[in-house]
């Protein structure tokens, strides 16, 4: 990750010079559709069960915890920084939250009182991710540690916590009725994708069409440009940061809706280092990209899991063919963003 | 001279080594033995090699995760490879197999960055995804126990052993050599060789180093052999002190080996960084990570102990820095005064 703001070629600031003019189209997101569209047909060929509705909506349900932690990694990305401690906040987010609900819910209550207790372990868990963005942005924007430090140094003590809070065990024994955000469908749509939609959209309009959005791009173009064109950078990190503490509590709350359990050991690094791979294969750099192309992303990296799932089923170790796909599909649009890059500056 | 030392940052980082290793003594005086030195040095060395491997490039101003992902697949893909031929000799094959393929595997990288023009991080970041996945899938994905008979004695080769009246016979294993061979070795190439000023020169400022002639393709290119190569020793060398294979070692490690070099004085964005402070820096998080279980902090709680103390060392220099910049502005108006 370079912490330093990049200078870009002339063709990426023509596409950010109009901010809100219609939804941008970038070289990313046609690249990134047109990708799309080749796996989705070739698996829908290749194989009978891709396009069946139930292989559909398993893929709806396994998609969004990624895509909106992912949504919490490319928002530091895109002011310049990074965020590892991701994974680590939604744990501990989901992990308070349980604990609440467990250790406070009366064995005589009521179905309503179980729904309000479930509402406010939802705001416990988006308060934890609230108060993880806060610890970061301070670090980060007032005491001035490296985001890449900062967050790495916070990644563990958040997991500390959830560590410490629950000795290391799994909290389980939620009310059945928290599993409805994890599990349960709306018209047809998984909640969880339809959280996950709504969220890219929010997403969208703060960074595209506020005020804060365009200050936070400036920022992650030029820090020095923006703190004398008077943008409080410090502030605006500050928000960054939260946001992106929320939005990791927020997945946190679908994975434990989902699993019905929550631990300090969910992911890891590993899944930090996937959001951080989504952001790359999207084209988010600081100052530049597009929430679009995140979820498109994300669409991709899930066709390829399943599909290759699918097509490899039977023999030994089918699933991790995935973790090898992704990498050399990232490769591949590397260098095709490379010979685009080449051809432009030619012409 | 003296003062020079003192001011520097691993002189610091000593400090704080010393003042921790106080505290968890005077806690627990078992500390205070050689049985707790070997043991820290022990859990140390494939940090110490894989940190040696990375120095160079974070000083030349890339972040790269992916060597841990070429540790696993360089050492697993060796050790299968001489299994299905029945090998029965010692380690140092093993090694020279190892080393090859790292070398490829860094070169690989080496070449993505300079070929296209590509940020070290992005391209770290799809070859740790890639190794993985490919080692899982093409070469095995359960741990392997069955270590050839020739290399079984090499767990228990120790310079000295020493009697340690709580855990019996202990002693320093001989592969803390190869640690100071490699550090001497980085230590040289980076002070003493073109190549290596030029290392410095890229981080400092590329613009600069590219316009004062030195070959910037040619300098990745050997740091990210350089990188291949240890992260390949580092990879057999864990396996066999933990006496066997793991297709999924140090998955969850590249960032504590980046943190070390950081917190021994490297800059992130380059330009900086030393072979002492990042063994120091490996050392301190060694120390932290394993000794805190003497002090009697419960163990779920010790993961929040050495965050805290992490947030704390990060915060430290950046805490400096703002005030050198605060007292240097002042200066600076008192002197046009």
């Amino acid at each position: 990750m370079n912490m330093e703001p990049k200078t870009k070629s002339p063709g990426s600031i023509k596409r950010f010079t109009n901010p809100l003019k219609g939804i941008q189209i970038g070289n990313q997101t046609t690249l990134l559709l047109a990708v799309f569209i080749v796996l989705f047909i070739f698996f829908a060929v290749t194989e009978d069960k891709f396009l069946t509705g139930r292989s559909i909506t398993s893929m709806a349900f396994q998609l969004p915890e990624l895509g909106v932690l992912s949504l919490a990694m490319m928002v530091t990305i895109l002011t310049g920084g990074i965020n590892l401690s991701v994974n680590a906040t939604s744990n501990m987010a989901a992990v308070l939250a349980g604990l609440f609900l467990v250790k406070f819910i009366p064995p005589e209550a009521t179905p309503q009182q179980i729904g309000l207790f479930i509402v406010l372990g939802v705001l416990i868990a988006l308060v934890a991710g609230w108060l993880s963005g806060v610890i970061n942005g301070f670090l980060i924007a007032y005491v001035g540690v490296p985001p890449i430090l900062a967050t790495l140094a916070t990644f563990t003590f958040y997991t500390g916590i959830s560590t410490g809070l629950t000795g290391g065990a799994t909290v389980t024994g939620f009310p059945e009725q928290l599993s409805v955000i994890g599990n349960k469908a709306f018209l047809g749509i998984p909640i969880p994708f339809l959280i996950f939609v709504l969220l890219t959209i929010f997403t969208y309009f703060l960074l595209n069409r506020t005020s804060f959005g365009f200050k936070a791009r400036m920022l992650g173009s030029n820090p020095i440009a923006s703190n004398f064109s008077g943008i409080d950078n410090k502030a605006i990190l500050m928000r960054i940061y939260i946001i992106s503490g929320i939005l990791s509590a927020i997945t946190g709350i679908l994975t434990m809706s989902r699993t019905m359990s929550a631990a300090y050991e969910y992911g890891t690094t590993t899944y930090v280092l996937l959001t951080i791979l989504v952001s790359v294969l999207a084209g988010i750099l600081p100052g530049f990209g597009n929430v679009i192309d995140i979820f498109i992303a994300m669409l991709i990296l899930q066709i390829l899991s399943t599909g290759f799932h699918m097509a490899l089923l039977g023999i030994r170790g089918s699933s991790f063919f995935k973790d090898f796909s992704w990498g050399v599909l990232l490769i591949i649009i590397f260098i095709i963003n490379y010979f685009t890059r080449v051809r432009k500056a030619h012409e | 001279m003296l003062n020079k030392i003192i001011k520097s940052n691993e002189f610091v980082i000593f400090l704080i080594l010393v003042g921790l290793s106080l505290i968890v003594g005077i806690i627990n005086p078992a500390f205070f033995s050689l049985s707790t030195v070997f043991d820290i040095l022990r859990s140390s060395i494939v940090f110490f090699i894989m940190a040696f491997g990375l120095l160079p490039i974070v000083i030349a101003g890339g972040i790269d995760i992916s060597f841990v992902a070429i540790a696993a697949v360089t050492s697993y893909s060796t050790h299968m490879l001489l299994l299905n031929r029945g090998y029965q000799g010692g380690i140092l094959l093993y090694y020279v197999i190892a080393c090859g393929m790292g070398l490829l595997a860094g070169l690989l990288n080496g070449v993505l960055v300079t070929r296209f023009k590509l940020p070290v991080f992005d391209v770290s970041l799809a070859t740790f995804t890639m190794w993985y996945g490919f080692t899982l899938f093409f070469v095995g994905a359960t741990a392997n126990f069955d270590l050839p008979p020739g290399t079984v004695g090499y767990y228990g080769k120790f310079l000295f052993t020493l009697q340690d009246p709580l855990v019996g016979e202990t002693g320093l294993h001989e592969s803390i050599l190869y640690v100071i061979a490699i550090g001497l070795f980085i230590w040289w190439f980076l002070k003493y060789t073109t190549l290596g000023r030029g290392v410095f020169a890229i981080g400092g400022n590329r613009e600069v180093a590219v316009r004062s002639g030195f070959n910037i393709n040619l300098i990745m290119l050997i740091t990210f052999a350089i990188m291949g190569i240890l992260s390949a020793i580092a990879g057999v060398t864990q396996a066999f002190l933990s006496r066997y294979f793991n297709p999924v070692i140090f998955i969850s490690q590249p960032l504590d080996v980046l943190a070390a070099i950081i917190l021994g004085g490297a800059a992130i964005t380059g330009g900086r960084g030393t072979v002492i402070g990042t063994a120091l820096g490996v050392l301190l998080i060694q120390l932290i990570n394993r000794t805190l279980i003497l002090t009697g902090i419960p163990v779920e709680w010790q993961r929040l102990v050495v965050g805290t103390i992490l947030i704390l060392f990060t915060s430290l220099p950046a805490i400096r820095d703002l005030r050198a910049r605060r007292v240097g502005h002042t200066t600076e108006l008192v002197q046009a005064e």
